[in-house]
Parts: structure tokens; sequence; C-alpha cells
């Protein structure tokens, strides 16, 4: 509870950047960053199981209702707040990881935290694209998609990551 | 007993996990194109007076070379007006005006404020509603009368259209001066064209060809550009071509739209659901 208000701000503010920044610039078929997806990996390390499932179930909802997706980003959303214990555990020593914190460079190290974050990108733009496609029958051009969209999202939120984290003290 | 706890919590968020899943999978399965259209028009109650304002930003940078585009059809249409006035007198001009009376065709300019042509279904987003009098399944052209999609659902006061980049926008094409038709559909691609697959192969289909509607499909006037054949091939059984068509359109550019009602849609449909029919 005590870290509610940043949370929050976060989660509107990524909310607001991809529907009315990254959803609008359109640049090509293979650049679709999502970035929403930083409130679930930016969430505290020691938030519970059950408080990871609700805010990936929260954000889904809300970028589906917003961009009228059907149900698309909370399939892809929930398998990604569900795994981010798992996911933290293969980037960084899980026994670490209960002592809590915001998911940081400055927490995990540089390369782990990008690796984490890669992890968390790759795995939610994976099950995103391939049900947005729906058919192998251009395998290459959804790896494409995944790939290019997946590194972009990536550098995004790592850099949403910076400006939330500059605000709070390393072990907060 | 401890563990036993311990187990039963890990397995309840296991089991919140699955059936979330299931549901989102479940409801995804069932949607259509038309039921993300619905949504997104319901949510832009919330989220449609910043996409407007947005829209509003964007038109100042295109201001140039639309008022370039719309003067360009207006001297179009200034040559096509003198070319009949030459042919008949204003009077009998006039007169047979009146005689057809009503148009079928209703047209109406719309703005576009939300459009995306990165995703495999793409919709757009205009700030016309029922109130102005839109309607589903109206025709969305550019303002050089080019196809670009068609109203799939509106709210009082915004309307959502799929976008002819929407893998699942079907339309009905024919290579212009021919009768030879096909059905237009968009792989996922290229945001610049679209297939015309089944077009017979003695269509003979060359580069720079137009393409325009045919009358069959419902949505579109007979004769709307679609735009020109860039490439063409014969299938592997050598029955029909495969064609790709550069679209007249540029969806990721569009700020204005027309859109047009087809005043005969809802008999034709309702004589096609009618019993007698089925």
């Amino acid at each position: 509870m005590y870290r509610l208000v940043p949370y929050l701000l976060l989660f509107v503010s990524t909310a607001l950047l991809q529907l009315f920044l990254f959803d609008n610039l359109s640049i090509s078929v293979y650049l679709n960053p999502l970035i929403y997806i930083a409130f679930v990996l930016l969430l505290p390390l020691d938030a519970p199981h059950v408080a990871l499932l609700g805010a990936g179930l929260a954000t889904g909802l809300v970028m589906d209702c917003a961009m009228g997706a059907a149900g698309l980003n909370t399939i892809a959303t929930l398998p990604v707040a569900f795994l981010r214990p798992w996911i933290v555990g293969l980037a960084y020593n899980r026994d670490d990881a209960r002592e809590g914190g915001i998911p940081s460079p400055e927490r995990l190290g540089p390369w782990r935290f990008v690796n984490y974050l890669l992890l968390g990108v790759l795995l939610h733009h994976l099950i995103f694209f391939s049900l947005e496609t729906l058919s192998l029958s251009h395998a290459w051009r959804l790896v494409l998609r995944i790939a290019a969209s997946g590194v972009v999202s990536t550098a995004f939120v790592w850099l949403i990551a910076r400006i939330f984290t500059a605000k709070f003290p390393v072990r907060v | 007993m401890h563990k036993l706890f311990e187990f039963i919590r890990s397995i309840y968020v296991v089991v919140l996990f699955v059936l979330l899943e299931v549901l989102a999978v479940s409801y995804y399965a069932r949607s259509t194109s038309y039921t993300r259209a619905r949504l997104l028009a319901r949510s832009n109650h919330v989220v449609g007076g910043v996409h407007g304002v947005l829209a509003g930003v964007r038109r100042y940078f295109v201001l140039g070379r639309e008022n370039r585009d719309l003067l360009e059809r207006v001297a179009e249409l200034t040559e096509r007006l003198a070319r009949y006035e030459e042919a008949e007198t204003a009077a009998a001009f006039d007169e047979r005006l009146a005689e057809i009376g009503e148009s079928r065709l209703r047209v109406m300019n719309a703005a576009v404020i939300a459009n995306t042509v990165n995703r495999a279904q793409n919709l757009i987003v205009l700030n016309r509603g029922r109130r102005d009098g839109v309607t589903d399944g109206m025709a969305v052209l550019s303002p050089s009368g080019a196809m670009v999609g068609y109203v799939a659902d509106c709210t009082d006061r915004y309307a959502v259209a799929i976008s002819v980049l929407n893998t699942s926008f079907r339309a009905s094409g024919k290579l212009a001066d021919s009768e030879y038709f096909g059905s237009i559909y968009w792989d996922g691609s290229d945001p610049h064209a679209v297939t015309m697959g089944e077009l017979s192969k003695y269509a003979e289909p060359q580069p720079g060809q137009q393409v325009v509607t045919t009358g069959f499909s419902l949505y579109f006037p007979e004769g709307v550009t679609i735009g020109e054949v860039e490439s063409a091939e014969l299938n592997e059984t050598r029955t029909a071509y495969t064609v790709r068509v550069r679209l007249a359109a540029h969806i990721s550019q569009l700020s204005d739209v027309l859109l047009v009602e087809n005043r005969d849609l809802y008999e034709i449909q309702d004589l096609l659901g009618s019993e007698k029919i089925q």
C-alpha cells in the first residue's frame, strides 16, 4: 500500500503513452511497441503473486477496452504477470528477490535488469502477435514483428523504469 | 500443516490464472471484427475527446497537402461538369437531374481521429456518429474517392470503420475496362498494398492497370478506385491470378474521409434476410 500513488501514476501514464503516443505512431507493420507491460514488470519484487495477477488483469482489461482488442491484451499480459516470479528468478537470485524493492538496474545489475525486461517483453509480444496473426503462413514475418517490436518496447520500458526509479532510493 | 496451507495458496493463484486466461481466450475466440469495432466505439466515450484533440494538432501539418489534393479534385470535377454542360444545354440537364430525384447515394465528410496501420486488425475512428446521420455499412472513401473501408459500428458522436488494412476486410474488385473480378483482401504485411485473389486466368492483368470496386459489394458503390495492379502471378493450379494491388489511398496519412451511404442497403439486406430466401 505504501507505494500506491506512484504505481497508480505509473499505470495511468503507461496506459496514456500507449494509447495516445505509441498506438498513433504507425511507423511500420513490424514496429508496434506495447510499452504498457512496463507496469507489470516494474511492480515490487516482493509483491504477492495474486497482486501481480490482479495488476496484469487490470492492465489487460483497460488496454483491451481502449484499443478495441477483445481480450488480446489480457491474454498476453496475464501470463507475464503470473510467470513474473520465475522470470525474476531466471535473471536474478530468487532469495534476494524476496527482500523486495523495485526492479531496477541498481537492484538487479544493469545487464540482468535488461535481460529481465527483455524476457518479460518478449513473452508478452510472442503471445500478443501470435494470437493477433493466428497463422503460421508468414512465420518469418511474425518472428520479425515480435523481435523488432520487442526490442523497441524493451528500450522504452527501460527508459520508463529509469524515470520511475529515479524518484526512489534504490532499496525502497 | 503450514506446508499444506502454502500449497493451497500457490494452487489458488494458479487456478485463478488458468480461469482468467481461459475466460479471456474464449472471449477473444468468439470475437469478430465487429465485436472489436463495437468495443472501440464504446470506449470512445472516454478517450474519443483526447484522440480528437491530437488529431486536430496533426491536421495542421497536412493542411497544405490536403488543400492541393482538394484543388485537384475540384479541377477534375469542374472539368467533368463542363463536359456535361457542353453536351446538353444547362436547362435540359437540370430537367433530367430533377427526374432522377434523390440519388441512391448520400455523401458526407468526416475527420479521422484515430487510425492504425501496424496491427493485423486495423480500425479507423471517425468524428461523426449517429446524430450526424452516420449508419452502419457506410462506405469510407479517401478525399480523392479511393476505397478506405466501411463503417462497422457507431455511437452518437463517433463511428468506427473496418479499414481495408484489416485481415477480416473483404470487398469485390475488378480490373477497370473489363468484367473480370476477384476478391480484395489484405494479407497483413504491407500497408500500401492489398491482394486481389481468384481473378480469372483470362483477365491478363497488366502492371499499372486500374482496379475498381464492382457493384456486388453492398457497401461500396460501383467503380470506386481501389488502386492499380503492381504485379500478378498465376496460382499453383494455373486457374486464377493472385494480383498485388497498390492502394490508391494512403491509409496512414488519412486525416479526412468521405462517407457514402447506399440508401438501398437496408432494403437489400431486408430482402436477403427474408424468410422466402432462407
